[in-house]
């Protein structure tokens, strides 16, 4: 290969490239907090619920699940407002369509994780007398968020990745800021290996995270 | 003795109908009275309804005909299409599972307090205290405050016991509660069912240890094809039962060729 | 809103957008076909005894699990020509990119499938006086291939929606053209939903047909 690398041309972008990184994470950990709220309630609501809210909820999770991140980034951006006839920041589109992303993904943790709940965890609570309340609040629930977690931490590393889209709709995060240097410097190999590694070296912890804690957790669930 | 219309039966079973979709019936129109401070056995091929009699005695399943009384009180009947049960006279029964089902998000302590709590409104500190004093008494002293996973299977299945006496119940379930078990295990469950046995708890178990029936039971039933087949004390059905059907599965069990 | 809906900029342009669709199709099963058999050797490389087979398949793996695929994609359009001196067509860079991401998402699948194949059947397949090879071949693999297929299939299609992210790097595939079209006409609600919904009629169904394969297997 006749070209040699230089990588401490990185170092006069070092400011340029934590601001890019700020922004993702800031980005990704709010729409991680909205995105899991939003599909606990929605998968409360597609477990319970009447026949209408729950045929409405689902053709909301089958579209973001069954289409690319990338067109919902443009069809916020791009339609929502039209439709809307109000202008919003570039972050605040961001976090409507990642947050809609991750509430669709994470509802359907949720329902896996409470149908996972056994039938005779149901029965012991009749047997125990314990009013629909407590055997809701105090028993399914709970076991259903915990058995949820290992989930939902992937689902949140997957939004850190996904988060990288909001490049491609003009936003100045770590992938744009990073592509901007490339172009810039005509140094791309230097400069976008480096953005990956970034990535990289955020995400890949968080996956052994995962592992340990669901092995941790199907240890205390084998009882 | 199905004549006995007194009232003072504490289960009185009456022509219950059982069937798991339109196909499989379960039970077949089965009969059993059972007086206070008996201890019911019930023994019977697989399949032959057992589980099922005791799940549907603790109001767990939906009948298709028949009724049975709590107390001489009307506890469960069928009406149609539904089954009515008095979830007030429910409360009075306590179960045990072969799988303890025991909730595994919660300590030791805490299952044994929820259903008090939640049920009879009970402060934490007095559910503590009785919690801790059945605890010992089953030989669980110091496992307030492990959680379920930390716990062997006899020990489960004898905090599962726990749980249940926590209420107070006049009728105490137990389904193939040993089953689950590794054989060295099996004693210290039996040796606490035994215990309450010696208090006077009435009971009614379906078990697979036909030893262990000897030892408990007041009164051994034969349950086979949904039906009450043989109904008496233990030394007749188990040692020798007047109904063939009876004495060719003890011969089975047993391993004596007939 | 001051916009009206104007389907027929969109349906007097299908053309674009169906070249644009048949491009995504082809990127998509070359991708599988790439994804579907180095994953497997890929798999057997990370589960492999030796060190200098297993670290480099399981660094590979990790790489592409663990960075956003916009960024694999455009390292790839940018650097592999600069370093490698090869100049593919964008079509094919895309297959080839999109095919090693796949490749590493079905490793980690044949992997857990491998690895869930219970403990026992192997020591049932020594006590039957089977080879290494024979256990392997009649016992592992089967049970393996058999129980990956749901993760697969799930795995494909998600790289159907993924391969939208070559319009960046200006492969003329649906989501491109979607976009082209878009500004043309001024008209992005129409394009993008029906684009949309496009990719939506074809990961459904998959979807739906995963499911049930699913609910099918557990049953067994």
């Amino acid at each position: 290969m006749g070209m040699t690398l230089d990588f401490s041309i990185l170092l006069l972008f070092t400011d340029a490239l934590a601001l890019g990184l700020w922004t993702t994470l800031r980005l990704t950990l709010l729409c991680i907090v909205l995105g899991t709220t939003l599909g606990f309630v929605i998968g409360l609501l597609r477990s319970s619920g009447n026949a209408v809210v729950r045929g409405l909820l689902g053709l909301y999770v089958e579209l973001f699940r069954g289409t690319p991140v990338l067109i919902q980034l443009f069809w916020i951006f791009f339609c929502l407002p039209l439709i809307l006839g109000v202008e919003f920041s570039n972050f605040v589109s961001a976090t409507i369509a990642l947050t809609l992303y991750m509430g669709a993904i994470t509802s359907e943790t949720f329902r896996a994780s409470l149908r996972s709940v056994g039938r005779e965890q149901m029965d012991a609570c009749v047997a125990l007398g314990l009013p629909r309340r407590a055997q809701i609040v105090n028993v399914i629930l709970p076991q259903a968020v915990l058995r949820a977690v290992p989930t939902l931490l992937s689902n949140a590393v997957s939004l850190f990745k996904e988060s990288a889209l909001v490049s491609a709709v003009g936003m100045a995060d770590l992938m744009f800021i990073g592509q901007n240097i490339s172009n810039n410097t005509a140094r791309p190999v230097e400069v976008l290996t480096v953005v990956a590694a970034i990535y990289f070296v955020i995400a890949f912890p968080l996956t052994r995270a995962v592992t340990v804690v669901e092995q941790k957790l199907l240890r205390k669930f084998s009882a | 003795m199905a004549d006995m219309r007194d009232g003072s039966a504490l289960v009185e079973i009456r022509d219950l109908h059982k069937s798991y979709g339109p196909n499989i019936q379960v039970l077949k129109g089965l009969n059993i009275q059972m007086m206070p401070g008996e201890r019911v056995v019930v023994i019977g091929p697989s399949g032959g309804g057992k589980s099922t009699l005791l799940r549907v005695v603790m109001g767990l399943e939906q009948i298709q005909g028949g009724s049975v009384r709590f107390g001489g009180k009307p506890y469960i009947s069928a009406k149609g299409d539904k089954t009515v049960i008095d979830t007030e006279l429910r409360k009075q029964i306590g179960m045990v599972f072969q799988h303890y089902t025991l909730f595994p998000h919660l300590s030791i302590m805490e299952n044994l307090i929820l259903a008090p709590r939640k049920v009879h409104g009970e402060s934490r500190a007095s559910a503590r205290e009785r919690g801790q004093k059945i605890l010992e008494r089953f030989g669980l002293g110091a496992k307030a405050d492990a959680y379920p996973s930390q716990l062997s299977g006899g020990q489960k299945q004898r905090v599962a016991i726990a749980r249940a006496l926590m209420l107070d119940p006049k009728l105490m379930l137990f389904d193939e509660v040993t089953s689950a078990l590794d054989p060295e295990l099996v004693a210290e469950v039996e040796a606490v069912i035994l215990q309450l046995a010696e208090s006077g708890m009435p009971m009614m178990m379906v078990t697979h240890d036909m030893w262990f029936a000897r030892n408990v039971a007041s009164r051994v039933i034969f349950c086979a094809g949904g039906v009450v087949v043989e109904d008496g004390p233990p030394e007749q059905v188990l040692g020798d039962p007047r109904e063939e059907r009876t004495r060719e599965f003890i011969n089975r069990v047993f391993h004596i060729k007939a | 809103m001051d916009y009206t809906l104007d389907l027929g900029a969109v349906t007097r342009n299908m053309g674009p957008l169906m070249d644009g669709l048949w491009v995504t199709l082809q990127l998509t099963l070359a991708a599988n076909a790439i994804g579907v058999i180095a994953g497997f050797a890929l798999a057997l490389l990370t589960t492999s005894k030796l060190a200098v087979l297993r670290l480099p398949a399981m660094l590979f793996v990790e790489f592409f699990r663990c960075t956003p695929a916009i960024v694999q994609i455009v390292w790839f359009f940018y650097c592999v020509p600069m370093i490698f001196n090869v100049f593919w067509g964008p079509v094919f860079m895309g297959i080839v990119a999109l095919g090693l991401n796949l490749t590493a998402f079905n490793a980690e699948a044949y992997r857990a499938s491998i690895q869930a194949v219970p403990r026992e059947h192997l020591d049932a397949g020594i006590a039957l006086g089977l080879s290494p090879t024979q256990r392997v071949l009649n016992i592992v693999l089967p049970q393996a291939l058999r129980n990956s297929v749901p993760v697969l299939l799930t795995n494909g299609i998600g790289i159907f929606q993924q391969s939208a992210l070559v319009a960046i790097v200006g492969v003329a595939d649906l989501m491109y053209q979607g976009k082209t079209l878009a500004t043309a006409t001024y008209r992005p609600i129409e394009t993008f939903t029906v684009v949309a919904l496009i990719y939506l009629a074809i990961s459904y169904p998959v979807g739906q047909f995963v499911n049930w394969l699913e609910r099918r297997q557990s049953y067994s």
